[in-house]
């Protein structure tokens, strides 16, 4: 046996079947006997059907259904993920002839290929009756409601500590103080992870005389949503349903909640008595998912001459659709940034028709740092300090809102690290006076960002088998996180024994309900849920509390053929109810408000980039950034999500927009040749570093989440580069070339 | 509210095309295996690869050639398989990820390398990326960080896996050179 405890930390231990394209992702499935299907979807965005004319469609050779509002009795809404539901909106396509946003699925066709599925789509003929509709958020017709008052619920409610507005208003006619008052817009974006949405759905006999089981092969960071979804649309048991999951080809907040196309699929399985599939193409994604809704966020910063922070307000226009209210949290960080004594938050909803937005990776987080802290790099310029050392005056060890103390906040580290390895001694403060050899203006950007601490009840199983094997289970999902070398690592550093012994297991509802890996807390949930499994392991297998463990020695023992014991981890003062939330596949996360203490992740990010002289081309040659997030977990998978971060933050800063046409609606631009998003050679040095220091309070093991906190900021850092470099100062994204000439 | 302003179809205008009854019978190798098929001559390679060879390494991301999730070798150039017609296989050798590992499953070089710079998160841009790298690698085109940027970028990733994979395509190149 290797002595080895823990595998090397540069291994990820699904890598192998990575590089070998041997890992199964949802659609992979090839079922024998299985027919595909494509979607017809609505070219207009606003409406009613008024005839949908399909016998075109059904007479092509090879086809065996065509499914219409009209023959989908058996369908019903699987309720919004946010209203106590399971989808990414409470509107389910086929259940009627309402037309609420363009691109909306009218009718599924089932075929022996692709092809004919496909052509035979493009015959479905619809007839509508047309509505005016509105688009933006400033588009007649756009209805913008207070979002305290449209969802009265303490977790949405404003963020308001000390008196913003008098103090704003004071220091407006004070002298020496100086007041920032911006508005800062960002665009509608799309997550585009590269696995298509998808489905395989199949269904066989129970062969208990009961209903037939249906199981659903699709990528998905929620499949206990899915599950219980499914069986709430189809009217069917939950237990009736599996869904199999096991790797996700990336999520990012899109594969979070029920998707409107899996019960299609399911019904047309069951109809045609054979497995059918379904990926849905990149053009139809952009209409047929959630997205990152637009903003408009204005801020106002006051601060007395020597950069002490007086007063912040907030307030935030957030894109929403006709049916759903997808709530809006930007205020929650901006609060926490610095300590600023005097705050008010105000998020508004802004009804457009559109698909209900939602959530995409760092969701308000991203926007609100890029707004706030673009306004106190207008602060630094106004009063002529540092933007480092402005940051670093106004640091706080205490919550200004609730006034408990924070788990860990070690920002000021990141900023003083990161400082250091970036060089930013060697930054001239004034804008334009950075030149590179061949002539390109260089700048010099920093922000920070902060995601909130969360935490989620988690399900864990560990089996401990004769030969010494060990098998770990999570109801968890594996998106590219690395959750699974995180349970490997976390299993063998235990119990010291190989990481070839420890064999992970995810994204399976047959095992273990599952809950909504998102929100970063899946690795803060799936390791202390690990951690307590493997103690009640060890009192099974009666080894002591710590030290490595014989454990082919220990299962002998018992004489029994293996060990398993199961655990499930709530969030610190989380009641009972969440474990019955978990069970039905509802979201139940605590969090960043804990009893006695608040938790967030931390991160500062500086960015240097260079316009070239010619065509004004803007380049990010080098980012560093450092982030607190508590311990680290598997320093190579987080020092990739990090890293990862940093690049959605440029792309996002100078690539991604989904163009709105605001007369017809719907996303112009849908596609990835016209949908830019950051490509190889957009990238340039990315050197991470983490604190690594335990956050005491959040669980036994001190770790924080990451995935989000690692893009929060790098917009705003961009942005600041810019205008270090033009003297100009941008509060729309992207920033393109065109901007710079 | 509801006036109706506008009618519109979503059909095409012209009359439905007639069926197919017409399939190809088309010849190649993949992954030095003897494949025959009587194919829909619309069916790409990338969709033949996956749901009837059922080789589903290879990945479907946009299926517009705008991903590179699809690479493949044919004939040792590399190719996005969602734009080739799989009629257009007639005669040619593909190689797909299956079949860059050695006989006794040994991992390419560029592989390995993936697995050693962590040059990837979610994995599943990873199987087209590596056919790009080997691919990059061969026509000379990973001489230094710049230039295989460049000539990486037909293949996107959405993680941002970008820093590792650069290093070990270069990494792999460099070996070779040396």
């Amino acid at each position: 046996m290797s002595t080895e405890t823990a595998p090397p930390s540069t291994v990820r231990v699904d890598a192998r079947d990575k590089v070998t394209g041997t890992l199964r992702y949802g659609t992979d499935r090839v079922p024998p006997g299985m027919l595909h299907a494509a979607l017809a979807v609505a070219t207009v965005a606003k409406g009613r059907l008024v005839h949908l004319d399909t016998e075109a469609a059904a007479a092509l050779p090879g086809v065996h259904l065509v499914l219409t509002h009209a023959d989908a009795d058996e369908l019903t809404s699987g309720g919004f993920l946010l209203g106590g539901g399971y989808g990414f909106q409470s509107f389910q396509p086929l259940t009627g002839d309402r037309i609420a946003y363009r691109g909306q699925p009218i009718a599924l066709v089932v075929a022996d290929t692709l092809h004919v599925a496909t052509e035979a789509a493009a015959l479905v003929r619809a007839e509508y009756e047309s509505e005016p509709g509105a688009f933006t958020l400033d588009a007649p017709g756009a209805e913008a409601l207070v979002q305290s008052e449209a969802i009265p619920l303490p977790m949405f409610a404003d963020v308001v500590a000390g008196d913003a507005d008098g103090v704003l208003a004071e220091a407006a006619t004070r002298p020496g103080a100086v007041v920032i008052d911006a508005v800062y817009d960002h665009p509608a974006q799309h997550q585009n992870p590269m696995e298509l949405i998808g489905t395989v759905a199949e269904w066989r006999s129970a062969g208990d005389g009961g209903a037939d089981i249906l199981t659903v092969h699709e990528g998905t960071q929620n499949a206990g949503a899915v599950q219980h979804g499914v069986a709430t649309q189809l009217g069917i048991d939950a237990d009736r349903v599996e869904v199999i999951s096991p790797s996700v080809g990336g999520g990012f907040g899109q594969k979070n909640s029920l998707q409107p196309q899996t019960a299609l699929v399911a019904i047309a399985a069951r109809r045609v008595g054979r497995p059918v599939k379904l990926v849905v193409p990149r053009t139809q994604v952009f209409h047929d998912s959630s997205f990152r809704p637009a903003t408009r966020q204005h801020i106002r910063l006051a601060a007395d001459g020597t950069g002490r922070m007086l007063a912040a307000v907030h307030e935030v226009d957030q894109q929403t659709s006709r049916h759903d209210l997808f709530p809006g949290t930007h205020t929650e960080i901006t609060s926490r940034l610095y300590g600023i004594p005097n705050y008010r938050g105000l998020q508004r909803l802004v009804r457009t028709d559109v698909q209900t937005p939602g959530y995409m990776r760092a969701p308000y987080e991203h926007s609100a740092a890029f707004a706030f802290e673009s306004a106190v790099d207008e602060l630094a310029v106004a009063l002529g300090q540092d933007p480092v050392e402005l940051r670093l005056a106004n640091d706080t060890d205490t919550d200004p809102v609730s006034g408990e103390p924070f788990s860990s906040r070690h920002l000021a580290e990141c900023l003083r690290r990161g400082a250091e390895r970036f060089g930013w001694a060697r930054r001239t403060p004034e804008p334009g006076s950075m030149r590179a050899d061949d002539g390109s203006r260089v700048g010099w950007g920093v922000a920070v960002g902060c995601y909130p601490g969360m935490a989620a009840p988690t399900a864990a199983r560990v089996c401990a088998e004769p030969s010494g094997a060990v098998r770990v289970e999570v109801g968890a999902h594996e998106m590219g996180q690395g959750l699974r070398t995180a349970m490997v690592r976390t299993v063998a550093a235990d119990l010291g024994i190989p990481a070839g012994d420890v064999t992970p297991a995810v994204g399976d509802t047959r095992a273990l309900p599952h809950h909504l890996t998102a929100g970063s807390w899946g690795t803060a949930g799936a390791l202390p849920a690990i951690a307590l499994a493997l103690a009640e392991l060890r009192t099974a297998l009666k080894v002591p509390e710590q030290g490595p463990v014989d454990v082919a020695a220990a299962v002998a023992a018992t004489g029994r053929d293996s060990v398993e014991v199961e655990a499930v981890y709530t969030a610190p003062g989380q009641p009972p109810q969440v474990l019955d939330r978990l069970r039905a596949g509802l979201p139940a996360p605590g969090g960043p408000e804990h009893p006695g203490f608040v938790t967030f992740s931390w991160v500062a990010h500086f960015v240097e980039v260079r316009i070239e002289p010619t065509i004004h081309r803007i380049r990010v040659p080098r980012v560093v950034s450092v982030a607190d997030c508590g311990r680290v977990a598997s320093p190579t998978t987080a020092g990739s999500q990090l890293r990862g971060g940093v690049v959605w933050g440029i792309s996002a800063a100078l690539r991604e927009s989904s163009e709105v046409d605001p007369r017809f609606g719907g996303f112009l631009n849908a596609s990835l040749e016209e949908y830019p998003i950051a490509v190889n050679a957009d990238i340039g040095e990315i050197d991470v570093d983490f604190i690594d220091t335990p956050d005491p309070m959040l669980n036994s093991l001190g770790v924080k989440g990451l995935g989000e906190v690692s893009m929060v900021g790098v917009a705003g850092a961009v942005a600041n580069a810019v205008h270090h470099a033009t003297g100009r100062r941008f509060r729309r994204l992207p920033i393109h070339l065109e901007d710079v000439l | 509210m509801a006036t109706p302003v506008r009618t519109d179809e979503t059909a095409r205008t012209t009359a439905p095309s007639p069926p197919f009854s017409t399939t190809v019978h088309v010849g190649f190798r993949v992954n030095d295996e003897d494949v025959e098929l009587d194919l829909d001559p619309r069916e790409s390679l990338l969709d033949v690869l996956r749901e009837r060879l059922e080789l589903t390494g290879t990945k479907k991301g946009c299926d517009h050639g705008h991903c590179g999730a699809c690479t493949v070798h044919v004939d040792g150039r590399r190719v996005v398989s969602c734009l080739t017609p799989a009629v257009q296989a007639q005669g040619t050798a593909v190689t797909t990820i299956e079949g860059v590992a050695g006989p006794g499953g040994e991992l390419h070089p560029v592989q390995q390398a993936f697995v050693d710079h962590d040059a990837l998160q979610c994995g599943y841009c990873t199987p087209g990326q590596v056919m790009s790298g080997i691919a990059c690698i061969d026509e000379g085109h990973a001489g230094d960080d710049a230039q295989a940027r460049e000539y990486l970028s037909g293949n996107l990733c959405r993680c941002g896996a970008y820093p590792g994979i650069v290093a070990a395509v270069r990494a792999v190149a460099d070996r070779s050179e040396g």
